[in-house]
C-alpha cells in the first residue's frame, strides 16, 4: 500500500514532527533535569542541556538527602518483592485456569469465562472497603503478603484469560497423541504444553509485571510504612512542594526504569501481551 | 512374611483398585488442579464485591465496622451532594473526550503507518508513541503536572523563551483542568490504542479488499471511509471497550495532578471515593460509590464480553 503523492509525504512529516515533539519533549526534559543542579533547575531553561551532569542526583534518590526526605531504595525493593511475586504466581495459576478455559467446553466452563471475563475490569473502588478490613483484621497489612493477595485477585483471571488466548491456538494434535498413551491431563499440559508455551508466558509476564509495579490506587490504601511501593512513595515526593524537581525526576526514572527496560528489549512480547489482552481475549 | 508371589498378587488388586479409582475420581481431581486457585481468587473477589455492596447499605461511619442495615440512605445522601453530580459530570468527559479523539486519532495514524512512503517510518512511531505504555500514570503525572505549572514549568517556559507569553493556566483553571488532564491520558493511551488499530487492519481478508479497491481507482481518503473503517467494527469493539474501561476508572493521573482541585473541578467518582471513605470515613458512602462504579463499569463491559465470548467459544 506505499505510495508516492506529495501530499502524503507532506502529512507523514507533519504527523512525525508533531508525534516526535509530544513524545519525546516530556522523556527529554525528565532526563536533562534529573542530571541538572538545583540552580539549573530553577533557571527554567528546560531545553538546555546539564552544564555538569549531576549523577549523585541519582543517589540522592536512591538513598535520600538533606532535601530529599524519601529515598527510593526500599520502596523498589518492596516492589520489586510484591511484583515479582504476584507475576510468577498469576503467571502460573492463569496457566493452569486458561488450559482448562481453553479445552473444556461445559456449561460450567462458559459461566466461568463469563465470571472471569467481568473480573477482568473490575474496578478496584468496588472490593477496597472489604479488602482493607480483610487485610487489617488478618493483620495481612503490615506484611507483603497482604498487597500480593490483592495483586493476585485481579492479576490471576487475567493471567488466565491470556494464557488461555495463546493456549487457544496451540494445535490439540500433540495433546492428543499424549493422551493416547496414557499422559493424564496434568502431565500432558506440563510436559507438553508447557514448555510450548513459554515465549506466551513470558509476554503474560512482561504484561503483570507492568500493571502491577504500576499500580497505584490500591498501594495507596493498603500501604503501609513497611510496604510502602514506588508509586505510593512517587506520589508522596509529587505531593510535598518542597522536592526538587531534579531530584523528582531522577527518582522517577529510578522507577520507570524495570518497565522501560522491560519494554525496550522486550517489546516484541509486550506487544504480543497487550494485542492477546485486547483482541482475541 | 508373604510369599513374593503373594505379594505380586497383592500389588496387581492394589493396582487394579488404584485404576478404577482413578477412572472416576481423576477428572475431578485434575479438574481441581486446574481450576482451584482461579476459583479461589474468583471467590475472594466475587465475595468483596457482594460484602462492599452490605457495607453500602448499611450505617458504617467510624473506624468501628458497623453492620445496621439502613437501606439507600448512603445512596440519597450522595444523589443530594453536588460533589457527586460535579463527579459525574467530570466522568462523562472523561468518557467521551478520553475515547473518541483516541480511537479517531489512532484509526488515522495506523492508516498512515500502513501508507506511509519512507522506510523505518512504522517501527520508529511505534517505539516512540508505545514507551508510555510502560510508565506509571504516577510518573506520567508527575512530570505533566510539571510542564502545566503556570508560573515555573515547562510548557509556559518554552513558549516565552521562544517570545510568546502565554497566560496558559492548564489544570489550575478550574473551567479547563479536566480538558487538559485528558490531554495526558490521551498521550499515554495513543501508542496502545494505534497497535490494536493496526492488528485489525492485518487480516487478508481486508488486504484484498483494500487492494480491488485500489484497482478500482478509489481514492485513499474513499477507501479509508468505505472499505476500512466498516471492516475493522470487532477491532474498535474491542479498543473503545478498553478506552472507556480505562477512563472511567481514571484516578490516578486526578490524584497526582490535581487531587481534583481547584476546588472540587476535577474531581471524578474514583477520587471522591477515597476522600469519603477515607479521609471523612464514610465507609457505607465510600462503598456506595464503589457500587456505582462497578455498576457503570459492568454495563460499558457488556457488549465487549459478548463478543469475547463469541470468540472464545465459536
Amino acid at each position: 500500500m506505499r505510495t508516492r503523492s506529495t501530499t502524503l509525504k507532506v502529512i507523514v512529516i507533519v504527523v512525525l514532527v508533531v508525534l516526535s515533539c509530544a513524545y519525546l519533549l516530556p522523556i527529554y526534559v525528565m532526563i536533562t533535569n534529573s542530571l541538572k543542579t538545583l540552580p539549573e533547575v530553577t533557571q527554567r531553561t528546560f531545553l538546555a542541556l546539564p552544564k555538569l551532569p549531576q549523577i549523585q542526583n541519582y543517589r540522592d534518590a536512591l538513598f535520600g538527602s538533606r532535601t530529599f526526605l524519601i529515598p527510593m531504595l526500599k520502596p523498589i525493593i518492596n516492589s520489586s518483592i510484591i511484583t515479582a511475586s504476584v507475576t510468577f504466581l498469576a503467571a502460573f495459576f492463569g496457566g493452569l485456569g486458561g488450559y482448562y478455559l481453553s479445552r473444556a467446553k461445559a456449561k460450567f466452563t462458559q459461566v466461568l469465562f463469563i465470571l472471569v471475563g467481568i473480573a477482568l475490569y473490575m474496578p478496584y473502588q468496588a472490593v477496597i472497603v472489604p479488602l482493607t478490613t480483610i487485610t487489617a483484621k488478618t493483620g495481612l497489612i503490615n506484611s507483603h503478603l497482604g498487597l500480593i493477595l490483592c495483586y493476585l485477585i485481579i492479576n490471576v483471571p487475567l493471567a488466565s484469560v491470556l494464557m488461555g488466548t495463546f493456549f487457544l491456538g496451540i494445535p490439540r494434535e500433540l495433546e492428543e497423541a499424549a493422551e493416547v498413551d496414557g499422559a493424564s491431563k496434568v502431565q500432558t499440559f506440563f510436559e507438553i504444553v508447557v514448555p510450548i508455551s513459554l515465549p506466551a508466558y513470558a509476554s503474560v509476564a512482561i504484561i503483570i509485571f507492568t500493571q502491577v509495579w504500576n499500580e497505584f490506587f490500591i498501594g495507596l490504601t493498603l500501604v503501609t510504612p513497611r510496604t510502602q511501593t514506588v508509586q505510593v512513595a512517587m506520589a508522596m515526593t509529587e505531593g510535598s512542594t518542597i522536592s526538587p524537581y531534579n531530584l523528582q525526576m531522577a527518582a522517577s526514572l529510578l522507577t520507570v526504569g524495570v518497565p522501560l527496560l522491560a519494554f525496550l528489549f522486550l517489546g516484541r512480547y509486550f506487544i504480543r501481551g497487550v494485542l492477546a489482552g485486547a483482541l482475541k481475549g | 512374611m508373604t510369599s513374593i508371589g503373594e505379594q505380586a498378587s497383592l500389588k496387581k488388586v492394589v493396582e487394579l483398585g488404584a485404576q478404577k479409582r482413578r477412572r472416576k475420581r481423576v477428572p475431578v481431581l485434575e479438574f481441581l488442579v486446574f481450576t482451584l486457585p482461579l476459583l479461589i481468587f474468583l471467590g475472594i473477589l466475587y465475595g468483596t464485591l457482594l460484602w462492599n455492596f452490605y457495607v453500602s447499605v448499611a450505617n458504617w461511619v467510624s473506624t468501628a465496622a458497623d453492620y445496621t442495615f439502613v437501606g439507600f440512605k448512603w445512596y440519597t445522601y450522595l444523589f443530594h451532594q453536588a460533589r457527586f453530580w460535579t463527579n459525574v459530570q467530570n466522568n462523562l468527559k472523561w468518557l467521551i473526550l478520553g475515547v473518541v479523539p483516541t480511537a479517531v486519532a489512532a484509526i488515522f495514524l495506523a492508516y498512515l503507518l500502513e501508507l506511509a512512503p519512507f522506510r523505518g517510518v512504522e517501527s520508529y512511531v511505534r517505539t516512540l508513541i508505545l514507551y508510555p505504555v510502560a510508565m506509571s500514570f504516577v510518573v506520567t503525572g508527575t512530570i505533566w503536572s510539571w510542564m502545566y505549572q503556570p508560573e515555573k514549568g515547562v510548557f509556559n517556559s518554552i513558549l516565552q523563551s521562544i517570545g510568546i507569553h502565554s497566560s496558559l493556566r492548564f489544570t489550575n483553571d478550574p473551567q479547563t483542568a479536566t480538558y487538559w488532564l485528558i490531554v495526558i491520558f490521551i498521550w499515554q493511551y495513543l501508542g496502545f490504542s494505534v497497535i490494536i488499530i493496526q492488528s485489525s487492519f492485518r487480516t487478508t481478508e481486508l488486504q484484498e479488499m483494500i487492494e480491488a479497491a485500489l484497482v478500482d481507482g478509489a481514492s485513499r481518503l474513499r477507501i479509508l471511509f468505505a472499505v476500512i473503517i466498516p471492516n475493522i467494527r470487532s477491532g474498535l469493539l474491542v479498543l473503545v471497550s478498553l478506552l472507556l474501561i480505562s477512563s472511567l476508572k481514571v484516578f490516578d493521573i486526578v490524584w497526582i495532578v490535581t487531587r481534583g482541585g481547584p476546588g472540587v473541578a476535577t474531581d471524578v467518582l474514583a477520587t471522591n471515593m477515597i476522600v469519603t471513605a477515607y479521609d471523612q470515613r464514610l465507609a457505607s458512602a465510600g462503598a456506595a460509590i464503589g457500587v456505582i462504579i462497578f455498576l457503570m463499569a459492568f454495563i460499558l463491559v457488556i457488549p465487549y464480553t459478548l463478543y469475547a465470548f463469541k470468540k472464545w467459544f465459536e
